[in-house]
């Protein structure tokens, strides 16, 4: 069963994941992803380059400060 | 919106001589420095072990209350607890002075009010034992007139609701914030009065107190709040990450403080601020108000109680055990793990929003339904556990 993601606006390039399904590597909507990302964690739901806006609920939450690829998950590591 | 003003239902409380509406009737005894604080346990205790069965525990109201405070400092301290004295949800208090110029000065504070109040100075008495005793004797003096007051149908449009939330998580803004929202846009139209705090988790929400303030002077107070506390957190040159958003927020997936602002901001629904209030000052008509509050829950939630807030409605992602205990403190919470492991802690559980089984109009039902029973008596789970604190903010260093 894939893990649940909820992207909260059209414009977002973040989603989050809402289960403990933590050994899944696809969402309900196909994307792909690394396995372990935690409940409540987003992962990239596209390329972001390094200096870019993290954009979720339809805002710029931060900038990312590497590139992250889709599926990769998105924190404090690579965020701010 | 599914609940409109007429289908809210009304509640029995107490009706006070100034007007407002107590959901509890407590007896408290109020420690106004710290020095008196032991006293104020023992004595506390000690009316516990012989107070009647209808008579709740003693509501203990105390902190690390200081002297030696700068004016406005002092100030602001001295007005907190006379509202807090003043509080509707308490039917009568022992006031407890260390020295008698102080005990003085209450007196004519509190005179007239209309309360049955007692004023204490533990250097009144001789020997510490006979301090604790003579407070005892007050409490058990004002015990008949805390059973004097009976309780009335009231309207919802008599409360102020204090909202505020803690350990926030992604749950936080999908499921306990939007349906405290919810409820909030029905009482708000009810006539009730709603204050949201915590300055700090306002930052990066900017755009929505403009558009959701009934003016642009509303909007520009609130916002000229947000921007000195922006810049008093920038000017002090620390980090700010793992302070705000918080450690167990980081470890709980929100990266930045304006990803946990988005999601706190959800619990003012669709509501328009009607004003912007310093700490502790009282919402002058009803509506949404802000609040400019640190943002430690347990002194945000102090203000608001003591602005009269009767309630307050507390959403949470993972555990957090703030609250007040003047305001019966409703935990509401969405993350299915914190539901399963903290049960025992938690008023309102919405995990099943999460995936679409219930919808935000039932969620808001859901947490009405509490409010109602709380309103009515129930005892919350942070006054089952004894919870919460009183805090008031000091902005100056002490002498």
């Amino acid at each position: 069963m894939p893990r649940i993601a909820l992207t909260m606006h059209p414009s977002d390039n973040v989603t989050t994941l809402m289960d403990g399904r933590l050994d899944q590597a696809s969402t309900h909507d196909g994307l792909l992803l690394k396995t372990s990302v935690p409940f409540g964690h987003k992962v990239a739901l596209r390329a972001i380059a390094a200096g870019e806006a993290v954009v979720k609920y339809g805002v710029t939450i931060g900038v990312a400060t590497t590139a992250i690829s889709p599926g990769e998950h998105v924190h404090v590591h690579n965020c701010s | 919106m599914s609940t409109t003003a007429a289908e809210l239902p009304g509640f029995e409380a107490y009706v006070r001589s100034d007007g407002r509406v107590g959901v509890r009737n407590h007896l408290a005894l109020v420690s106004t420095v710290a020095l008196s604080n032991r006293t104020a346990e023992l004595a506390a205790a000690a009316f516990d072990a012989r107070r009647a069965v209808s008579t709740p525990p003693t509501l203990l109201v105390r902190g690390e209350f200081q002297r030696g405070l700068q004016a406005t400092d002092a100030e602001l301290l001295n007005r907190i607890l006379t509202q807090l004295v003043l509080h509707p949800n308490i039917g009568a208090a022992v006031v407890l002075c260390h020295d008698r110029r102080a005990a003085q000065v209450w007196r004519r504070r509190v005179a007239g009010c209309g309360k049955a109040v007692e004023v204490l100075a533990v250097m009144d008495s001789q020997g510490v034992q006979r301090a604790v005793d003579l407070a005892v004797e007050a409490l058990l003096r004002l015990e008949p007139e805390l059973h004097r007051a009976t309780r009335k149908t009231c309207a919802l449009s008599s409360l102020t609701f204090a909202l505020e939330c803690g350990g926030s998580d992604a749950s936080s803004a999908l499921c306990a914030n939007p349906a405290i929202g919810r409820f909030v846009d029905s009482v708000v139209a009810q006539g009730a009065r709603v204050i949201v705090s915590e300055t700090a988790e306002f930052i990066g929400g900017e755009a929505v107190v403009r558009s959701q303030s009934v003016s642009a002077e509303v909007a520009d107070a609130i916002i000229a709040r947000i921007g000195a506390t922006e810049a008093r957190m920038a000017g002090d040159g620390d980090h700010y990450r793992g302070v705000n958003p918080t450690a167990e927020n980081i470890e709980a997936g929100l990266t930045t403080l304006t990803e946990k602002t988005m999601g706190a901001m959800c619990k003012i629904g669709t509501s328009r601020f009607e004003g912007c209030l310093a700490f502790g000052e009282t919402p002058s008509k009803p509506g949404l108000y802000f609040m400019d509050t640190p943002f430690f829950s347990p002194c945000s939630i102090t203000g608001m109680v003591a602005a009269g807030a009767q309630m307050t409605l507390f959403a949470m992602g993972v555990f957090n055990p703030s609250g007040n205990p003047l305001a019966p403190t409703i935990k509401v919470c969405g993350n299915p793990d914190t539901l399963q492991h903290w049960h025992d802690g938690i008023d309102v559980a919405l995990a099943d929003m999460i995936e679409g089984h219930i919808k935000l109009d039932t969620a808001a039902q859901r947490l009405q339904r509490v409010i109602m029973n709380v309103a009515n008596g129930a005892l919350t789970h942070t006054e089952r556990w004894g919870e919460g604190q009183f805090i008031v903010p000091r902005m100056l260093p002490a002498f």
